[in-house]
């Protein structure tokens, strides 16, 4: 074990942490606004990834335009549900919009089937991004490097959405207080719908650039989404500094579970998880009452 | 107008009682049922797919010259999901519902185990796997109403270990295999094989990743960590891909020797996989080089629009082996047909190959050889393949019994 090998161990890390931090930061960012819990999140994330096979593969269209048109069909199916759907179960119990999301999950399942298949997919890296950076022994694919890149621009765009911008001012002021920002004039429904798009766009980002990693398959979503709850729930729900900080620890105890003790790697995560609900239930750097982002 | 009446009263009697003669024959002319039960979504969608595509070709082919015995072939095809929950509800619903008469099926090893133990066996249906093969279903849970026309998961591991411990300078293995009953057994049988043929052999590390795994960086940084000679995999399918795109930019096949699966299947959903691969499949339409495959491969190709895998192939042989079964018994009644399967010796697509009664095993071969490109597919096919034999991969039949007998023990 040397030096080079802990550093190769600690990008892989890195990597895994970025792709589960650009997935759960939407989720995390919706919870924190609208308060609905989004269970057909990973079926927007799957939707992504296949349409930007249609755009890149199918159509040719190049590569960085394929990911950008797919987020944004993704965020216009979104607010479509948003406005259709969603908004109908704004405070009604929690198993009711459990079960509306649920729904949504099995419904887009089978459209992905009827359009696609059941075969496997593969979108091809961009050649800028096919290789490897060296560092001395250590190896670092180029497209981990812009996933970690995209995932830190992500984090800091919404920040600065949600401190630089009026519309994100007024978002966090209506999560604060829904009365007193309805009572200014404001129009609470359309804040929503625009916190959720923003939302599902990441979320379609996510899929798009996480098309070229593996295949693209029917069910992609069931294998990465429970871990996208999981670094929700340890950084806290609705806390984008916090999902971050969960996915680098998430994606960090990943990569060195499976070197050094396999056995228990895949159980780490939720390990984890289950040692920040005994500790600090409203997870890292939730506030316990939520109600900040 | 009397006389003309009786003459009709007669001719309608007589023609009731001709009618009433053939209504036993007609029964007779219902067609034979088949249940198809394979996972067709989830992680073998596409392996499915083919196997079932195939078995309808094979179905449509049987039918236009007559049927068996006379009569039709019907099938019901199921997806079981890759789920043992529902390949058991879908394989149940096929005998007690549609009454089929036989199984064909599964595809995942887990969901084919399941309705082997219960279902074929609970309700006496002949179960004929044609893809799935984890060996424990004709050994330790075997039982007389399931047979395999596949190369189990013991004899595929042990013809790539015969094959890999030929290579002088593989010293040091590393091995990742899926985290279930296939992955684990196959896995388990090529460290067996390679270290019993080559005691210099040594095992630095084994991954297990669960099937659904979609990020491999950390396995493949973590194996060439240990720098080993040569990495085995039973990766397949969506995993392969993953692994293998991710594994590129790193230099992993430069650096380390890759025995892997090599089915078209998969190759079909990695274009990247590089050339001098050690691969081994159980058999596809490139590797044999008879009449009946070629003739099977543009039927295929001209219905569906894509190459028939190994998993059409063998499906397609399946149907054939329950024909030839049921014929050689005369009848559809399950005892009988049961009979007629045990040391039956029929020609498939692949070569002439009788079926084991001891173990219901069919001495099936495999292939493996050394992936190159040909700019006549677009996947990668191996070259120089050794067809290695069912006989020399298979297990004795005292291999069997002490295998049982351990296995009653426990």
């Amino acid at each position: 074990m040397t030096a080079a090998d802990v550093l190769g161990q600690f990008l892989s890390g890195l990597a895994r942490a970025g792709v589960l931090f650009l997935i759960a930061a939407g989720l995390s960012f919706i919870f924190g606004v609208v308060k609905i819990v989004n269970f057909a999140h990973g079926a927007l994330y799957m939707v992504g990834a296949f349409l930007t096979y249609s755009f890149r593969v199918t159509l040719g269209v190049p590569f960085w335009a394929s990911i950008v048109l797919a987020a944004v069909c993704v965020a216009v199916i979104g607010i479509g549900m948003e406005v259709f759907l969603f908004r109908r179960v704004y405070g009604r119990p929690v198993a009711d919009q459990l079960l509306l999301t649920f729904a949504m999950v099995l419904i887009i399942h089978d459209v992905v089937r009827l359009a696609y298949g059941s075969n496997l997919r593969s979108v091809p890296r961009p050649p800028l991004l096919a290789g490897a950076v060296f560092l001395g022994d250590v190896i670092f694919p180029s497209y981990y490097i812009f996933i970690v890149l995209t995932g830190t621009a992500v984090l800091l765009g919404f920040w600065a959405f949600l401190h630089k911008t009026r519309l994100g001012k007024t978002i966090r002021a209506a999560v604060g207080n829904r009365e007193m920002v309805a009572c200014l004039g404001k129009p609470l429904p359309w804040l929503f719908t625009a916190a959720f798009a923003a939302g599902v766009f990441v979320d379609g980002l996510a899929g798009a650039i996480g098309a070229p990693l593996g295949g693209i398959r029917l069910g992609m979503d069931f294998d990465i989404i429970i871990l996208a709850f999981a670094t929700v729930i340890v950084g806290g729900f609705g806390s984008l500094p916090g999902t971050a900080l969960a996915a680098f620890i998430i994606g960090e105890a990943y990569a060195f579970g499976i070197w050094l003790m396999p056995a228990i790697a895949l159980s780490l995560p939720f390990i984890i998880m289950a040692a920040v609900l005994i500790v600090r239930p409203w997870g890292l750097l939730g506030r316990s009452g939520g109600g900040e982002l | 107008m009397l006389r003309s009446g009786r003459y009709s009263t007669a001719l309608s009697t007589a023609l009731l009682v001709l009618a009433s003669m053939a209504m036993p024959a007609m029964a007779q002319q219902q067609p034979i049922k088949i249940g198809v039960a394979g996972d067709l979504s989830g992680a073998a969608a596409s392996i499915g797919q083919a196997w079932a595509d195939a078995l309808k070709l094979g179905a449509d082919e049987i039918n236009a010259a007559g049927g068996i015995l006379g009569r039709k072939v019907a099938l019901s095809v199921r997806d079981t999901e890759f789920k043992v929950d529902v390949g058991i509800r879908e394989a149940k619903d096929l005998v007690l519902r549609e009454k089929v008469n036989f199984l064909l099926g599964g595809i995942s090893s887990g969901v084919s185990l399941a309705t082997s133990t219960s279902v074929s066996k609970e309700y006496k249906i002949i179960q004929i796997s044609a893809v799935a093969n984890t060996h424990r279903q004709t050994v330790e849970l075997f039982q007389r109403y399931f047979f395999q026309v596949v190369p189990n998961t013991f004899m595929e591991g042990r013809a790539a270990a015969m094959v890999a411990a030929k290579q002088p300078s593989w010293k040091n293995y590393y091995t990742i295999g899926y985290d279930y009953e296939f992955g684990r057994m196959q896995a388990g049988a090529f460290v067996e094989t390679v270290k019993k043929l080559r005691p210099d052999v040594k095992i630095v590390g084994q991954h297990w990743p669960p099937v659904g795994e979609t990020d491999y960086t950390p396995y493949i940084t973590s194996m060439m960590a240990a720098k080993p000679d040569v990495v085995y995999s039973n990766l397949f399918e969506a995993g392969l891909a993953a692994f293998v795109k991710q594994a590129l930019p790193y230099g992993f096949f430069q650096k380390v020797k890759f025995v892997s699966f090599a089915d078209v299947s998969s190759m079909m959903a990695v274009p990247e996989m590089p050339e001098g691969v050690l691969g081994y499949t159980r058999g596809e339409f490139y590797c044999e080089n008879t009449p009946q495959m070629k003739k099977f491969t543009e039927a295929f190709l001209q219905r569906y629009k894509y190459y028939p895998v190994s998993y059409a192939v063998m499906g397609y042989d399946s149907l054939y082996v329950l024909k030839r079964g049921i014929e050689k018994a005369g009848t559809i009644e399950t005892e009988a047909v049961l009979k007629a399967l045990e040391g039956l010796t029929y020609e498939g697509l692949r070569g002439t190959f009788t079926i084991r009664a001891f173990d219901h095993q069919a001495d099936v071969p495999e292939y493996v050889g050394w992936t190159v490109k040909d700019p006549k597919y677009p996947f990668v096919i191996l070259k120089d393949i050794v067809k290695v034999p069912g006989s020399q991969i298979m297990f004795t039949e005292d291999e069997v019994k002490q295998m049982r007998a351990a296995a009653a023990k426990k």
